[in-house]
């Protein structure tokens, strides 16, 4: 601190020694107190700031999920210039139709949060003594890097997916709504299916699959990834397909990957698969399957079989009864009030059998897994709950409990020191 | 003078508090006249939630008129309830059409105008029904042409169509008596009823239920002008209401008192007087004046609080439900911390920086206050008191904290610049107060964020999705944080600090209202152009005292030569992280030091 009347540095807060620091000959130590360095840190946050200030306007143009990707869950972001453009668009009287082209490069979400991290680890490494006045300082930042790794966490061992249950009706399976496979469904006996199914990535990949679990061999012709049905079929020379609702409709490919969480946009995926009788080796057709088409009945073998392109299915030890939805609204208004599920649990595995109900704001916890009130079917005919495997669930609590209790301790300690020399003086 | 001195602030403290009282009593009606006073408290149902008359009255004609009360033929201001109850007698049912020569129907748009053949009224813009129903069939082609048009290609023309379509309807349904829902549950039914769906199924069994009765009986007096019938059935009706059903009753006079009270109203004139009280004190008479403002915000503050419980009280929640009631208790947030901070330091700055806040943030929810009603029921995923009282609560007094430190910063940047007065003292109070709101402006952002994650995580299993507004809460705390790790590394001095704290007050207009503008994200509320006018005036104005803060110290009043040196000798310019020199100091290079 300088002698100086007034105070142009700052109080001897923990995180910051204004006085030079001795000269250290050791080229490490030299790296590491630049990576140190607090100049870096500002650095840093003004670019972060930046980041997420235009992932947010970016979001005008493209979808939540896009931008996500592109922004927070990347290194560099090619940055449309348009997307400032948005900005002058609502608030400085920019003119409707303005269209800039081009971009520019930017640090990324995954580029950022690793510097922030490495700079905060060498400033621990260099600067930080352990003393109980830097005791706030060390538990929030430790509270921060768990913040980051539960977000590294989360996008690698989350799952999410659908469980849609019909009112009175009841499911076993739920849908995972990244990725498909192709069915094969033929009925074992009068409660239940015999079910084969083929990967997303082994249609994607092509060529012929040959399993003995399969009834039939799959060779693919043509993967989709997202497409769109015509409602005209196209000439007959020209169609891929040769039977099933191939020959009423065409899939056309469309741009992948603008998938708007908002909007519950969704990729539509289609295939065109010959299937080989496995007795003969002969063709039994080219059917073309996907996400937007009903089950397919075809004969093989004489065994009457359904063929369906469909969401993955995570199939589950237990089964869920819809009792009843409620969707309730004010009184007079059509404003909804509560969504709510009752529904029954059975899991032979467990002997568990019980009624729960689900709503919004209270979901249910059962076998690692969290069940939310999502959304419902039309005409309240049935409830969406949205099904979340996340081991790392209570990092994110950890780390607000550290970062805000380091936080109290630390500005606590300043807060302190400044009333005991108010009342001193 | 010294008793006078002594005596003034009290006796502003007591005319504030006189003004406050006689505002406060409730409104008496004369017994010569109709009580529409007491009629205005009767509870009724709307938007799903018991209010009383007066609430409807009030919304609905605010709505359509932009105003609360309604000039009468003799040009005399009447109140929204007799406008109300106009409306509820010019139908099939009681033929009055007093209501159709009120002219409410606020139209500013040339061209709706011109549609209408109607003359421009400067200054009042307002038109009755009887004045637009000669076009009412070209009016209605328009509509239709305008329904037709996707939403967001609609022209401003387009769209003030529609919004006089949705006040006819308004008024239409009022009229018609198929809004509010007036008649009270009674016998087996838990429901309330309309007074239109009541009397039909009356004259269908017959047997018309006591309230249907009552309720047609006073319409009928009030449609003859009966001022006897009226406060008889209405005296009735009250008394039978308050037997059966004394919770909403007694809420709902509460709700009517507090319409006609207006606290957030006076809150405002209240605020900006103390402002300019303290402004003074800083030119002439300092302390008594400073003691007087000082004790007039504590006075106004208790109303504000008053308030703020009064509407908790009536709508069961914690403070922040919505834009508007947001905007109220970032006032009181704000005042509550200034108070706190003139009590700490007693040099002025918090009774400014605190009566400031507090008229801009009343002035800003008396506009969002003016879309209709302040005390709506919640939707869905947001109806849980635990997370509307923490997360939004904390987050809130994030923004709070975040924008007091940036006013101080602004009070800084003035006085320096502008003023002689920032002195040794004050520099140092200020850089101090300035710092100390900043650590507590980033524990409650980052807290408020992250409870913010927490609850999506709790309800629908999604901790963080970059959404719009979420963004817009990690920016006030990425801000907040840099301003903060630029001060411990040296980066910033005491001046830098305050113009980024500037910088923070425009980082939280963007992420209160501003990310709502974008239309887009789970949080959205839609584009409103007055607010995003209006955000774009915040942020010049603190981009200009950005600027000033930029200014060179040589420049700025405080600081530079000695005083009484005559011709000053020019000093050589400052160089980095050297201290100022004050004015007010003696010698600019042997500096006392204040470490004691």
């Amino acid at each position: 601190m300088d002698h100086s009347g007034i105070q142009t540095t700052p109080n001897a807060v923990p995180g910051a020694k204004p006085k030079p620091r001795p000269r250290r000959t050791n080229p490490v130590m030299m790296c590491l107190n630049a990576v140190a360095s607090l100049r870096l840190t500002v650095v840093l946050f003004v670019f972060a700031f930046a980041l997420v200030f235009l992932g947010t306007l970016a979001q005008v143009d493209a979808g939540n999920w896009t931008v996500v990707k592109q922004y927070f869950r990347s290194f560099f972001v090619w940055v449309p210039y348009l997307t400032l453009v948005r900005f002058g668009q609502v608030f400085l009287y920019f003119p409707k139709d303005m269209d800039v082209p081009g971009s520019f490069l930017f640090p990324g979400g995954r580029l950022l949060g690793c510097l922030l991290m490495a700079n905060l680890l060498a400033a621990h490494a260099t600067r930080f003594k352990f003393i109980w006045k830097r005791s706030g300082v060390l538990i929030l930042h430790a509270g921060l890097i768990i913040m980051m790794l539960s977000e590294v966490s989360t996008s690698l061992f989350a799952v999410e997916g659908n469980m849609t249950i019909v009112a009175s009706g009841s499911s076993n399976y739920v849908e995972v709504h990244n990725t498909v496979e192709l069915a094969f469904v033929t009925p074992a006996d009068s409660k239940t299916d015999d079910i084969v199914v083929v990967p997303e990535a082994m249609l994607r990949k092509g060529g012929r699959i040959s399993s003995d679990e399969l009834p039939v061999d799959v060779e693919v012709v043509r993967y989709l990834a997202n497409s769109k049905l015509s409602k005209e079929p196209p000439p007959r020379d020209r169609n891929t397909a040769t039977a099933g609702f191939g020959l009423e409709s065409e899939a056309i490919e469309q741009k992948e990957g603008s998938g708007v969480e908002t909007e519950q946009k969704i990729d539509t995926p289609s295939a065109y698969v010959t299937l080989y009788s496995k007795q003969d080796g002969k063709s039994l057709g080219t059917y073309l399957v996907s996400l937007r088409l009903k089950d397919q009945p075809i004969l093989i073998d004489s065994k009457p079989y359904e063929i369906s392109l469909r969401f993955k299915r995570a199939y589950k030890p237990y089964t869920i009864y819809l009792k009843e939805f409620h969707h309730d609204v004010y009184i007079g208004t059509d404003k909804p009030k509560n969504y709510s599920s009752v529904i029954q649990v059975i899991d032979p595995s467990r002997q568990e059998d019980r009624e729960v109900t689900i709503s919004m704001n209270n979901p249910l916890w059962y076998g690692g897994e969290t069940f939310y009130q999502q959304g419902f079917l039309e005409g309240d005919t049935g409830t969406i709950l949205q099904v979340v495997r996340n081991p790392s669930w209570f990092l994110p609590y950890l780390s607000c409990a550290m970062v805000a209790a380091g936080m109290l301790v630390h500005f606590g300690i300043y807060l302190l020191n400044f009333l005991n020399r108010r009342i001193a003086t | 003078m010294i008793s006078f001195a002594r005596f003034f602030p009290w006796a502003v403290v007591g005319a504030g508090g006189l003004y406050l009282f006689l505002a406060m009593l409730p409104v008496a009606d004369s017994d010569s006249e109709m009580h529409l006073n007491e009629f205005a408290r009767l509870p009724v149902v709307s938007g799903g939630r018991v209010k009383p008359f007066s609430t409807e009255a009030n919304n609905s004609l605010l709505i359509i008129s932009s105003r609360q009360s309604f000039k009468d033929p003799k040009g005399n201001a009447q109140p929204a309830i007799k406008w109300l109850l106009d409306a509820m007698v010019s139908n099939r049912l009681f033929k009055q059409d007093a209501a159709l020569s009120h002219e409410v129907f606020r139209i500013e748009n040339d061209q709706v105008l011109n549609l209408f053949e109607l003359p421009r009224k400067p200054l009042f813009y307002r038109y009755s029904i009887d004045e637009l129903s000669p076009r009412m069939e070209k009016f209605g082609h328009q509509v239709e042409v305008a329904r037709n048009v996707d939403a967001k290609q609609r022209t401003l023309f387009d769209q003030k169509i529609l919004d006089l379509e949705n006040h006819l309807q308004l008024y239409a349904t009022l009229a018609n008596l198929r809004e509010p829902r007036m008649v009270p549950p009674s016998g087996d039914s838990m429901e309330w009823h309309t007074l239109a769906s009541s009397i039909s199924e009356a004259a269908e069994s017959g047997d018309p239920d006591p309230n249907t009765l009552s309720l047609f009986a006073i319409l009928g007096s009030y449609s003859k002008q009966d001022v006897k019938g009226f406060n008889a059935e209405l005296d009735k009706y009250q008394q039978r209401l308050a037997k059966e059903m004394p919770v909403e009753t007694s809420k709902a006079a509460l709700e009517a008192w507090f319409n006609d009270f207006e606290p957030f109203y006076h809150c405002i004139f209240l605020y900006i007087f103390v402002a300019i009280l303290a402004c003074v004190s800083w030119l002439v008479w300092r302390e008594p004046l400073n003691r007087a403002a000082f004790w007039l915000v504590v006075l106004t503050l208790a109303v504000h609080s008053l308030a703020l419980l009064t509407r908790m009280y009536l709508q069961g929640r914690p403070p922040v439900t919505n834009l508007y009631s947001s905007a109220v208790f970032i006032g009181w947030g704000c005042v509550t911390v200034a108070v706190v901070l003139e009590a700490l330091f007693a040099n002025g700055i918090g009774n400014v920086v605190g009566a400031t806040l507090g008229a801009m943030t009343m002035l800003v929810a008396f506009h969002l206050g003016s879309s209709g009603d302040t005390l709506e029921m919640m939707e869905a995923v947001l109806d849980t008191n635990f997370w509307l009282a923490t997360h939004v609560t904390i987050v809130t007094f994030g923004y709070v904290a975040t924008l007091v430190a940036g006013f101080l910063g602004i009070a800084f940047i003035l006085l320096g610049v502008a003023t002689p007065w920032l002195n040794r003292d004050l520099f140092k109070g200020l850089s101090q107060m300035i710092y100390g709101i900043l650590c507590f402006a980033t524990l409650l952002s980052f807290t408020g964020t992250v409870l913010g994650g927490l609850w999506a995580d709790y309800s629908w299993g999604r901790f963080w999705g970059w959404d719009p507004k979420e963004n817009g809460a990690v920016l006030v705390v990425i801000w907040n944080a840099l301003v903060l790790h630029a001060r411990w590394g040296g980066i910033a001095k005491p001046r830098g600090i305050a113009i980024l704290s500037v910088v923070g007050s425009m980082v939280v207009g963007w992420s209160w209202f501003g990310t709502n503008q974008l239309g887009v994200g789970l949080h959205a509320y839609g584009f409103n152009k007055e607010l995003a006018q209006g955000l774009l005036i915040f942020w010049s104005v603190m981009g200009g005292f950005i600027l000033l803060g930029l200014l060179p110290t040589q420049k700025w009043s405080s600081f530079g030569t000695q005083v009484g040196s005559t011709p000053p000798p020019r000093r050589p310019p400052r160089k980095r992280g050297e201290p100022p020199v004050f004015r007010g100091d003696k010698g600019s290079t042997a500096i006392r030091s204040t470490r004691r």
